[in-house]
């Protein structure tokens, strides 16, 4: 793994993350500028107690699950322009998927990047032309009447639905224990956000990954032991 | 200042954020493109990666256009367009904006028009999101070295990787199949699991293993990247037609 490779991307990320979070706050600050419209600081700080508790816990551990699966650009650009979990991480997943890399490697990492870089200025064209061109029809397309309403309402089981085929083909006996995890906890807690569901799916696949291979993690524990073992005989 | 939702100022933010985003990922993909050359990725791989992502975001980015339109009744299309362009999801959009709305005193069904809760609720809206920002720097470069590190060690560690790192895909996507299945949105009701978001899951998980199928058997292998965005757009026309051709069983949900 070319390390230097890593450490620029890093590099990139973190400047160009700081000049996003400069770029945001345009909006607010140029609002309250040119209208000379400033918040009172009470009902902020009252909007705020309720919106951090939900999203900045989300945050943490949306961080900590896109990282090892997107790679390190594909999660910086991914939280810049958002929407990830309907379409960063699909589409990155299905682009490592097509090209047959794996995550964390150098492969996987420029893959993922190229895929979701190549996301974000899709979808960022199609909503700015959507919004100046399109505005007066569209409306009419994804109104309560119109046709069209029951394919924009349903994106997501169609996308997860054609995205998890694959992965079910392959690994069916991982599928089992997060779905029906997942259901259990939608039936007794109808509302939980999906950044947590993922976390709960995730571990309960995990989980299961670990007792359907036991075997594999018993040889790589000792294989891991056994290269330890070498490495400080020779060391000695 | 009945228009100062939509002034140019406005419009000029909106632009500046567009060229920045655009900007940003340019330079990730010439970055990578480059790597990826020196690395010995082909050429044809790069290229179809480019083609697969684009035409899989083209139907999920006309659903977030569907939702910058529901919010523009309130806000004015700039603050959406802006806010779903930058870190933006609806599900925090709309609960941001409501919440900050309901201190206020206003609604989003209703159209805001005095300049200090629209300055409000775009603050709200940023404060909000932003810490992400601040927090991945700091823990990415950690978070990748430990787990690269302990997934290249050795060719055990590595298939033991491929097996955890496929785990947690399907984990992802189990989340979003449980919730077709048994979920409930708490913007639009009319997007709870029911018989239609089943049917639309299933069509679209045979569409794909068709598909695939197909591209294995007659070894259409330029045509493969196509197969899921392909797969999705036919679930998708299976809730039109089913909305058409059995609307009482389609509007049918559990939640």
């Amino acid at each position: 793994m070319d390390s230097k490779y890593f450490d620029r991307l890093h590099v990139w990320g973190t400047v160009w993350n700081y000049a996003a979070l400069v770029m945001m706050f345009t909006l607010p600050v140029g609002v309250s500028l040119v209208f000379d419209a400033w918040p009172a600081a009470g009902v902020i700080g009252k909007i705020l107690l309720t919106l951090i508790p939900l999203y900045w816990i989300t945050a943490i551990v949306e961080v900590v699950t896109y990282v090892p699966i997107l790679g390190a650009g594909g999660t910086y650009l991914s939280f810049v322009t958002g929407n990830i979990a309907n379409l960063r991480l699909p589409c990155g997943l299905n682009a490592m998927e097509n090209a047959k890399v794996r995550a964390n490697t150098e492969e996987g990492e420029v893959i993922s990047t190229i895929s979701i870089a190549v996301s974000s200025i899709t979808t960022t064209v199609i909503i700015a032309v959507g919004v100046l061109a399109f505005a007066p029809i569209l409306p009419k397309i994804t109104a309560e009447g119109s046709v069209f309403k029951a394919a924009f309402n349903n994106v997501l089981p169609a996308l997860f639905g054609a995205l998890g085929a694959g992965y079910f083909a392959k690994h069916w006996k991982l599928a089992f224990a997060p779905i029906i995890i997942g259901v259990l906890v939608l039936i007794f807690a109808p509302t939980t956000g999906v950044g947590i569901l993922m976390f709960i799916t995730i571990v309960a696949s995990i989980v299961a990954a670990v007792i359907i291979y036991r075997d594999l993690l018993k040889e790589t524990i000792s294989s891991v032991r056994g290269s330890k073992k070498e490495s400080g005989e020779t060391a000695e | 200042m009945a228009d100062f939702k939509t002034s140019p100022v406005m419009y000029g933010i909106a632009f500046a954020i567009v060229a920045f985003i655009v900007a940003q990922s340019l330079f990730f993909i010439v970055k990578s493109w480059k790597h990826g050359k020196q690395i010995g990725i082909k050429k044809e791989t790069l290229v179809s990666t480019v083609t697969s992502s684009i035409l899989f975001s083209i139907a999920p980015a006309i659903s977030i256009l569907a939702t910058v339109l529901a919010l523009a009744n309130a806000l004015g299309i700039v603050v959406p367009w802006i806010r779903l362009t930058v870190i933006g999801n609806l599900a925090y959009e709309t609960v941001a904006a409501e919440s900050t709305l309901g201190i206020l005193g206003g609604s989003l069904s209703k159209e805001i028009t005095d300049p200090t809760q629209f300055s409000t609720v775009a603050w709200a809206m940023t404060l909000g999101s932003v810490f992400p920002l601040t927090f991945l720097p700091l823990v990415c470069r950690k978070l990748q070295k430990k787990i690269g590190g302990a997934v290249n060690k050795n060719e055990k560690t590595a298939m033991l990787g491929d097996v955890v790192s496929a785990a947690a895909f399907i984990g992802i996507i189990s989340a979003f199949i449980a919730r077709a299945i048994a979920g409930t949105s708490t913007s639009d009701p009319s997007t709870n699991a029911g018989i239609m978001s089943v049917t639309v899951l299933i069509v679209a998980i045979v569409a794909m293993l068709v598909l695939s199928g197909l591209c294995k058997k007659f070894k259409w292998t330029s045509f493969e990247p196509f197969a899921m965005p392909i797969s999705m757009f036919i679930g998708m026309a299976a809730a039109i037609i089913m909305n058409i051709c059995l609307p009482d069983i389609a509007a049918i949900t559990w939640r």
